[in-house]
């Protein structure tokens, strides 16, 4: 008992220093080389101008995003993967990435050429996460549905996989139909993308994915009677059906906030829950939603600096590398010496 | 025993499902009871809808029609908050989660009690320990459920439903899957927490023989009904026979036991006493033999420190076998 509270303390402890690590590495890191008291007086305002602008328009907006990203991603994951009772639950997965997305590619592809906008209304944050929520709550009520006829995981995968491919040929068929600016702007977005996002648009997003974390942390507690499945939560007196809700409704928003800035960040949410069950040997939500907060924003961090490894101005799509961190975990999971679905 | 207040009664209940427009009744006029420290074995035929009347019972399904009351109250009268507290379920939905404790499995049967999230306060803490200490799992309580026996993780359901302290626990076959001493070790336990925690448990099963051995009442499902009574009673008034029996199967009122049905019986003499002259009619009416004192083969036991000796005389050539396997397969089989 005291032991395993003991290795919750350190592995928290341990994770928080981690991202602020990754944080501060994120900043310092970047085409232009600065050192890192250059960083510190660029932050409080004191550095050379030049730098300032970079560190405050360019790195510490991504960084920012990066974490929050990460965090409404995996926590979205968790609780998707409880929902289901499934280990292979995950916004991209089920393809309520997708459902943002085609969300997103109305937004994009059909109504900016059809409405001249007045700048930064619809870009600046609401109209696309509010396309992007009913895109996502849209597909998971479509799972859900099956997932109740259903229990069997591998169709519930199989009818996410089959959403997905429905959705991307509704998108081809709209980018077929939309100009090219507009097709530029889809295609850089469907590459995972923290940049580029301005400090209304974080606000925006901060705002969002706080509301989807304060509700699931208010969930915790029938989130982990689901555990136990659906029979023993109605008879410890879980109101299931509106309990779904909330957690649908939760899922879908930080899925769908995040998608809608930072184009669909695949295997995040699926992978990181697992890296924080491992870490800290336990099921208990309590735990896991600030141990997942913690470890998917460290891991999009990560990812956020591998990406401009290459250097001089390069940037790997960052999509391309959180795939490359997920899959051996998903891969894992699959083959894992317990076999798929048994390790959750 | 039986003395106890009751604590779960029917009234006229029908069960079963309702769907948009149709209604799927699996059972009517149901009139049953359960008191306080009782041991229930609900027993029925395969599809007979034992989980239909469990899951109506604790509130899991609506009643089609009558009436269930619960420690006194109408069961529909019951706030959402008050039922978990009055009567916990086990049902045999599969584990789907394998890195869970077992201690975070039981410490989940305070639910009822504990505040919005989960906090276990040094009441529940308490209660936890005792659910494991009367369910003999102390000592395991940091095990993962999946590095467990099959008895242990039912006997980890029943702590759980244990520390939800309530006076009534139903458990939906909690003796399936297991060997047969895992059987008789959880249906001791769930008698022992009648005797001792003075609770009421209600459990279907389909081990007919730990139910006749263990339980205070039956609840025998039949094609028309459920009828209740002690294991005796039912065996007194031919119930079981009815209930269970078929061209194969027959019961026995002395026995307890089911028995197959031998189409053809021959007679056969059997000279012996004891033990093994019990295992012998055993071996013989097996094989289609009814012992009769004038009929011919006639065998005899000898026996001699410890060992004993078959012989078949009345048969042509007198034999002699050291073992049952020897003599009744030497024997013509009269059931062919």
């Amino acid at each position: 008992m005291s032991r395993s509270r003991t290795r919750i303390t350190s592995v928290m402890t341990g994770l928080t220093l981690l991202m602020i690590i990754l944080f501060m590495a994120d900043l310092f890191l970047g085409s232009t080389r600065m050192d890192f008291a250059e960083v510190l007086r660029s932050l409080f305002g004191h550095g050379d101008p030049g730098d300032e602008i970079i560190i405050m328009q360019f790195r510490l907006p991504k960084a920012i995003t990066a974490v929050i990203a990460g965090v409404g991603m995996s926590v979205s994951g968790l609780l998707m993967q409880t929902l289901f009772r499934n280990p292979l639950a995950g916004p991209d997965v089920l393809g309520v990435s997708s459902g943002a997305g085609l969300g997103v590619a109305l937004t994009l592809l059909t109504l900016t050429p059809l409405f001249t906008l007045p700048e930064g209304s619809l870009f600046s944050g609401w109209g696309l996460i509010l396309a992007a929520w009913a895109g996502a709550a849209a597909v998971m009520l479509i799972i859900m549905t099956v997932s109740a006829r259903m229990r069997d995981i591998m169709t519930v995968l199989i009818v996410g996989l089959l959403l997905a491919s429905a959705i991307s040929a509704v998108v081809s068929l709209l980018q077929y139909f939309s100009n090219e600016a507009m097709l530029r702007t889809y295609v850089i977005w469907t590459m995972g993308n923290l940049g580029n996002i301005s400090y209304p648009q974080i606000r925006a997003l901060a705002l969002a994915t706080a509301a989807g974390l304060m509700i699931s942390f208010l969930m915790v507690k029938p989130l982990n009677a689901m555990l136990m499945g659906e029979t023993f939560s109605r008879t410890v007196g879980v109101r299931m059906d509106r309990t779904r809700i909330v957690l649908l409704a939760a899922a879908s928003i930080l899925a769908g906030s995040v998608t809608a800035f930072c184009g669909p960040l695949a295997f995040i949410g699926v992978a990181v829950p697992h890296m924080a069950r491992l870490l800290f040997g336990t099921t208990d939500h309590r735990t896991l939603m600030p141990g997942v907060a913690l470890c998917g924003a460290a891991t999009l961090l990560l990812s956020d600096i591998v990406s401009g490894l290459p250097g001089g101005g390069q940037i790997i799509p960052v999509n391309t590398v959180t795939s490359l961190i997920g899959i051996p975990v998903v891969l894992w999971i699959i083959l894992g010496k317990t076999g798929l679905g048994r390790r959750f | 025993m039986g003395t106890g207040m009751i604590i779960a009664e029917t009234n006229r209940l029908s069960v079963g499902y309702r769907n948009r427009n149709r209604v799927f009744r699996v059972m009517e006029g149901l009139t049953l009871s359960a008191r306080r420290g009782e041991l229930v074995a609900l027993i029925g035929r395969n599809g007979a809808g034992k989980s239909t009347l469990l899951r109506t019972l604790v509130g899991l399904q609506p009643p089609l029609g009558g009436s269930i009351a619960l420690d006194g109250h109408a069961l529909g009268e019951i706030g959402l908050s008050q039922l978990p507290k009055l009567v916990s379920f086990a049902s045999t939905e599969p584990f789907t989660l394998h890195n869970i404790r077992v201690r975070d499995v039981v410490s989940l049967g305070r639910f009822p009690y504990t505040n919005w999230i989960g906090t276990l306060t040094d009441a529940d803490e308490e209660a936890v320990a005792i659910a494991l200490e009367a369910t003999g799992l102390s000592g395991l309580e940091n095990r993962s459920i999946d590095s467990i026996s099959d008895g242990e993780r039912q006997r980890t359901l029943i702590a759980r439903s244990l520390a939800q302290d309530t006076g009534l626990l139903v458990m939906d076959e909690p003796t399936a899957f297991l060997d047969l001493p895992s059987r008789y070790g959880i249906v001791s336990l769930l008698r022992r927490l009648t005797r001792e925690k003075g609770k009421c448990v209600i459990y279907s099963t389909h081990d007919l023989d730990t139910a006749i051995n263990e339980a205070d009442r039956i609840w025998l499902m039949t094609g028309d009904g459920v009828s209740e009574g002690a294991p005796e009673d039912m065996m007194l008034t031919g119930e079981f026979a009815r209930a269970f029996e078929s061209p194969l199967l027959s019961f026995s009122i002395t026995d307890g036991a089911f028995s197959f049905v031998r189409s053809r019986q021959t007679g056969i003499a059997l000279e012996g006493r004891g033990r093994v002259a019990k295992m012998t009619v055993r071996a013989l009416s097996r094989c289609g033999y009814t012992i009769d004192s004038r009929a011919q083969p006639k065998v005899t036991i000898t026996e001699n420190s410890g060992s004993a000796e078959w012989v078949v005389t009345g048969s042509g050539e007198d034999k002699r076998y050291t073992s049952l396997y020897d003599l009744v397969t030497h024997l013509p089989q009269a059931d062919q």
